[in-house]
């Protein structure tokens, strides 16, 4: 059985050559579904089970989604796709940590830059899938900021990494919060080490022969990362909407 | 005096921080504390309801004295010492008097009484400032023989040449007080109003003393206006009392002033077991002279009063040794004035008493002049730091009038100059001191302003520039700014929030709330300033108001900088935004469809170039270490893409920020090295060095390729625009060949930024 891909882009040639990269990047059979906007992607998807995935059908396995589209923003598309069971690609120009950083928080997988080489496209595109989103230095920073709130009893500051000027994430004078911070909230000591490192631009492999682990634990570190941010995105957005009286 | 009673309800603290001598917070609260509980507001209601009752009190006491002056009856002529204490009758209301023009009154006689031989003791003068003491029972005598004779309905004038005119007495009547009696009258009532109003405001042990000797020189000085009535005779008893009041007065007005002395501005240990022993003193004196009469009593009066006056400028030089507080000094200035005139005004009348001469002008005259000079003190020094300019012109005017008069006094009677000569030139030393004094002393009394308009201006740019760069240190641009315009000798920042700028303290402390300009809210708080000018003056309310100013200066400058810094960034994020969406989506079509590689790598490098641009235009500043972050991560992901090694270093001594021509130009300067190491090195590893030093940028990029002989490279798009970008950022930029094999290119750039680039 084919595995369905779906492919949001609204420039067709951007799209056809969005659809090499996925054909190239995977050996199973694929059946690509294309929109050029996000009505017609939010269609393709309820005859495919409807946002929260149902059972029983048939489901994308990989969405690709652009950002800029002609009646919307993608962003919109991933937070009704929170539920879904599918690999939620971003692909976009924008590669600055202000335009990438709420798509992740709505549960995107990970993100392509769409300018890249074919090849380099191919090889990110393989590692999302598998499960190495990348995680930009930028992009690194924000997530300590988000996460700094329960990062005092996470443990104390990552090893000093020879850089100068270490990023000061935690001042003591911090008020510790009486209330247990539920664990999607907080992120482990080894996380936040990941994170620090990342943020100071060090590479997967660096990192994990300056704190002795593999590379793939190091992996996974990225990987919880990523899911804790979206939980706790969402977690986040309830209790705003409680407050607003929206629920 | 209302606004100045409500300014003062943060002053009762001052007395008690005083006693300490330090700023401590305890003192900051208190002296900050706004808040107002309902009881602190019933008990302020029932202040004003007291003040006005003591008012009218005082001015029921004004109007009774005004009709005891005025149902009083007196004869309504004009009598003029000639020599020998002889008088002649100048003019009369009385036409029946008109023959006895230009004559002199020889004696009043009752019909069927003894006569009164008339001469100069029979005028109203006081007896207090009589020197000899049988001339002043003879003075005493005679006005109360006098005052007997009025109450007759008629009495006879008896003239030198024979005549022997009747007249009657009659009551003066309200309107025939005569201007000195009505403006002494409402002089006095003011003192006694500043009394009350010091008294009520802060009640506290100094300003009790304060509305103590008010009360003590209004008595003087209603005492003083009876002095001024026209025509001829006063109430029955009034010679004896005045004299007795008048001793009294000034007894109670030396004690209250050693006392407040000892207390304010700073509680001095160890003298609080005189106080008694002082006041027990007036009782005294005053048991001593009803009962004997005292030999020599004017003397002991002056000689009493100048006591007093040094034992209290001597507590004010010690207080001033304790602590240099501005107060203490300013007080000394005001006591020393009055001590010294009265000192000149004592010498000017002994010396005219032992030649013989003129001595009633002095005294009379003197006394006066010296009366309304220390009530004018009085009511100057609870308000001295909020007194304006023409209140203390006026406060200087009559001491120099006062020095006039002991002048001309002491002309006639030492040089034995005629009274037109006397008086010219008394003038024109009075005159001629007013006007080279003036300054000097306005300026020592409100204490000169340290700064030139000029320095302040230049200050205050200074530091609207630097809150520019900085708008969270603006309580330590404040700071600096208040220290060097009041350079106060104490200055501390509390954490309390106020809500405007206040006086304190008597105008020894000034507050000043820091404005909250930065975007985080962790400066507010107050900071207090106390003894400007090294102690040597007082916080006026120009300095209020100069302070206030100034933050407002300094709020505008910030919010102007930031609405231009807002109209930018939101200018160039359109920009940008426009660019990349526009330009980048054609750039990615036109890359999709490219027909060779070559072509498809050109336009990438130009769609990464545009996304630098645009990034650029759209972020304010970058942080150093976050850019370099930023820049490994980039390069390894490339670098590993074509199977090459990066090995990185950097360092900095400090972490600055980048502007954005910094960041772009050194951006696009390691890509296109990058990018060239790619598709023309083979090379399989990359070193790159970055290090920032004191400002200076140094880069080096070396690969271990096939590159050989730089010096004969094109220079195309690529290099020429690292040449370019380096010229840029002021530097320069060489390539070499390294050993064994390989390439290495150094930029050298400064990385000083003008203190002005947009952030």
């Amino acid at each position: 059985m084919a595995v369905k891909v779906l492919i949001l882009e609204d420039n067709p040639v951007a799209r056809s050559f969005l659809c090499r990269v996925v054909r190239e990047s995977f050996s199973d059979t694929i059946a690509i579904t294309e929109c050029g906007d996000l009505e017609s992607a939010r269609g393709q998807i309820r005859i495919a089970g409807g946002a929260s995935g149902m059972h029983g059908v048939d489901p994308f396995k990989l969405i690709l989604v652009d950002l800029e589209l002609p009646d919307g923003n993608g962003m919109e598309l991933l937070a009704e796709l929170t539920q879904y069971p599918a690999t939620k690609v971003v692909t976009t120009l924008y590669s600055d940590d202000d335009h990438l950083f709420p798509a992740l928080q709505r549960g995107a997988d990970g993100y392509l830059l769409k300018e890249d080489r074919f090849e380099v496209l191919v090889e990110e595109l393989q590692k999302i899938v598998r499960g190495q989103p990348p995680l930009s230095p930028a992009i690194a920073r924000r997530l300590l900021t988000h996460f700094r709130h329960s990062r005092n009893d996470a443990g104390g500051p990552a090893p000093e990494s020879g850089f100068t000027t270490p990023i000061d994430f935690a001042g003591t004078t911090t008020p510790v919060p009486i209330e247990k911070v539920p664990d999607h909230e907080r992120l482990t000591p080894r996380e936040s080490e990941v994170l620090t490192y990342l943020s100071k631009g060090f590479t997967i492999k660096e990192i994990a022969s300056l704190m002795g682990i593999k590379w793939f634990t190091v992996n996974d570190h990225i990987k919880s990362i990523y899911k804790k941010l979206n939980v706790s995105s969402r977690a986040e957005a309830a209790v705003l909407a409680t407050k607003q009286g929206l629920v | 005096m209302t606004t100045a009673h409500s300014e003062r309800t943060a002053a009762p603290s001052a007395e008690d921080a005083a006693a300490s001598g330090i700023t401590d917070s305890a003192w900051i609260e208190t002296a900050l504390g706004e808040a107002l509980s309902p009881g602190a507001l019933a008990l302020r209601a029932a202040r004003t309801r007291l003040m006005l009752l003591l008012g009218l009190a005082g001015a029921a006491v004004l109007v009774l004295w005004w009709h005891m002056l005025a149902t009083s009856p007196a004869l309504n002529l004009q009598l003029q010492q000639v020599q020998d204490g002889q008088l002649t009758l100048q003019r009369s209301a009385d036409p029946a008097l008109q023959p006895a023009w230009g004559q002199v009154l020889r004696a009043v006689r009752a019909d069927g009484g003894p006569p009164l031989l008339v001469d100069a003791t029979t005028l109203s003068r006081s007896a207090r400032w009589q020197v000899s003491d049988a001339a002043r029972q003879i003075q005493l005598s005679n006005r109360e023989r006098l005052a007997q004779l009025l109450q007759q309905p008629q009495v006879t004038l008896l003239f030198d040449d024979g005549q022997a005119l009747r007249v009657a007495p009659q009551p003066r009547g309200m309107a025939g007080l005569g201007p000195g009696v009505w403006l002494l009258g409402a002089l006095a009532l003011a003192l006694f109003g500043a009394g009350v109003v010091v008294l009520l405001g802060q009640p506290s042990r100094s300003s009790l003393l304060f509305a103590v000797m008010a009360l003590a020189e209004a008595t003087n000085l209603l005492l003083i206006s009876a002095e001024t009535l026209p025509g001829w005779g006063q109430p029955t008893g009034f010679a004896a009392w005045d004299l007795g009041g008048r001793l009294l007065a000034d007894a109670v007005l030396c004690v209250a002033l050693v006392q407040v002395m000892m207390v304010y501005p700073r509680p001095l240990a160890g003298l609080r077991r005189w106080a008694l022993p002082l006041w027990l003193l007036v009782p005294a004196l005053a048991a001593l002279h009803l009962l004997t009469p005292v030999p020599g009593l004017w003397w002991w009066a002056q000689g009493g009063m100048l006591a007093a006056g040094g034992v209290a400028l001597a507590l004010l030089l010690n207080s001033r040794r304790q602590e240099a507080n501005p107060l203490s000094a300013m007080l000394l200035r005001l006591t020393a004035a009055a001590v010294g005139t009265l000192l000149l005004l004592t010498l000017a009348i002994a010396l005219a008493d032992s030649a013989g001469l003129a001595q009633h002008l002095v005294a009379t005259i003197g006394s006066i002049v010296w009366h309304i000079f220390v009530a004018a003190l009085l009511m100057l020094s609870p308000f001295l730091s909020r007194t304006r300019k023409a209140a203390r012109e006026l406060a200087m005017l009559a001491g120099v009038c006062t020095v006039a008069c002991s002048l001309d006094l002491l002309f006639i009677t030492v040089l034995g100059f005629g009274q037109a000569a006397a008086i010219t030139l008394a003038l024109a030393v009075a005159l001629l001191l007013y006007v080279g004094a003036r300054h000097w002393a306005l300026t020592q009394l409100a204490g000169a302003s340290g700064l030139s308009a000029e320095r302040m201006f230049e200050n205050l740019y200074r530091a609207a520039r630097e809150l520019e760069q900085s708008p969270d240190r603006a309580g330590e641009q404040l700071t600096a700014l208040l220290r060097e315009a009041f350079d106060p000798l104490e200055l501390t920042r509390s954490q309390r929030a106020a809500q405007r700028s206040r006086l304190a303290a008597d105008g020894s402390a000034l507050m000043v709330p820091v404005p909250q300009l930065g975007p985080s809210d962790a400066t507010a708080g107050t900071i207090v300033l106390r003894f400007a000018h090294r102690g040597r003056r007082l916080f006026t309310s120009e300095d209020l108001r100069l302070t206030e100013r100034i933050i407002e200066q300094l709020r505008r400058a910030v919010a102007y900088d930031r609405a231009v810094e807002h109209g930018r960034r939101e200018e160039r994020a359109r920009i940008a935004q426009d660019l990349h969406d526009d330009i980048g989506a054609r750039l990615l079509t036109l890359m999709y469809k490219a027909q060779n590689p070559e072509i498809e790598e050109y336009i990438r490098h130009t769609l990464q170039d545009l996304k630098t641009l645009t990034r650029g235009l759209a972020a304010g500043n970058h942080r150093l270490s976050h850019a370099a972050a930023e820049w490994k991560a980039d390069m390894a992901q490339r670098l590993a893409a074509t199977g090459c090694d990066l090995r990185w270093s950097f360092s900095c001594d400090r972490d600055s920020q980048l502007t954005v021509v910094q960041w772009s130009g050194i951006t696009r300067v390691l890509r296109e090295l990058v990018n060239n190491i790619i598709t023309h090195a083979q090379a399989t590893q990359v070193e790159v060095l970055l290090q920032v030093e004191r400002q200076r940028l140094q880069l080096v990029v070396s690969d271990d390729g096939c590159g050989r002989a730089p010096q004969g490279w094109s220079h195309g798009l690529g290099l020429g625009g690292v040449r370019k970008r380096v010229k840029l950022l002021g530097g320069d930029v060489v390539w070499r060949e390294r050993q064994p094999r390989g390439i290495r290119c150094e930029v050298q750039a400064s990385l000083i930024s003008e203190r002005t680039e947009p952030t």
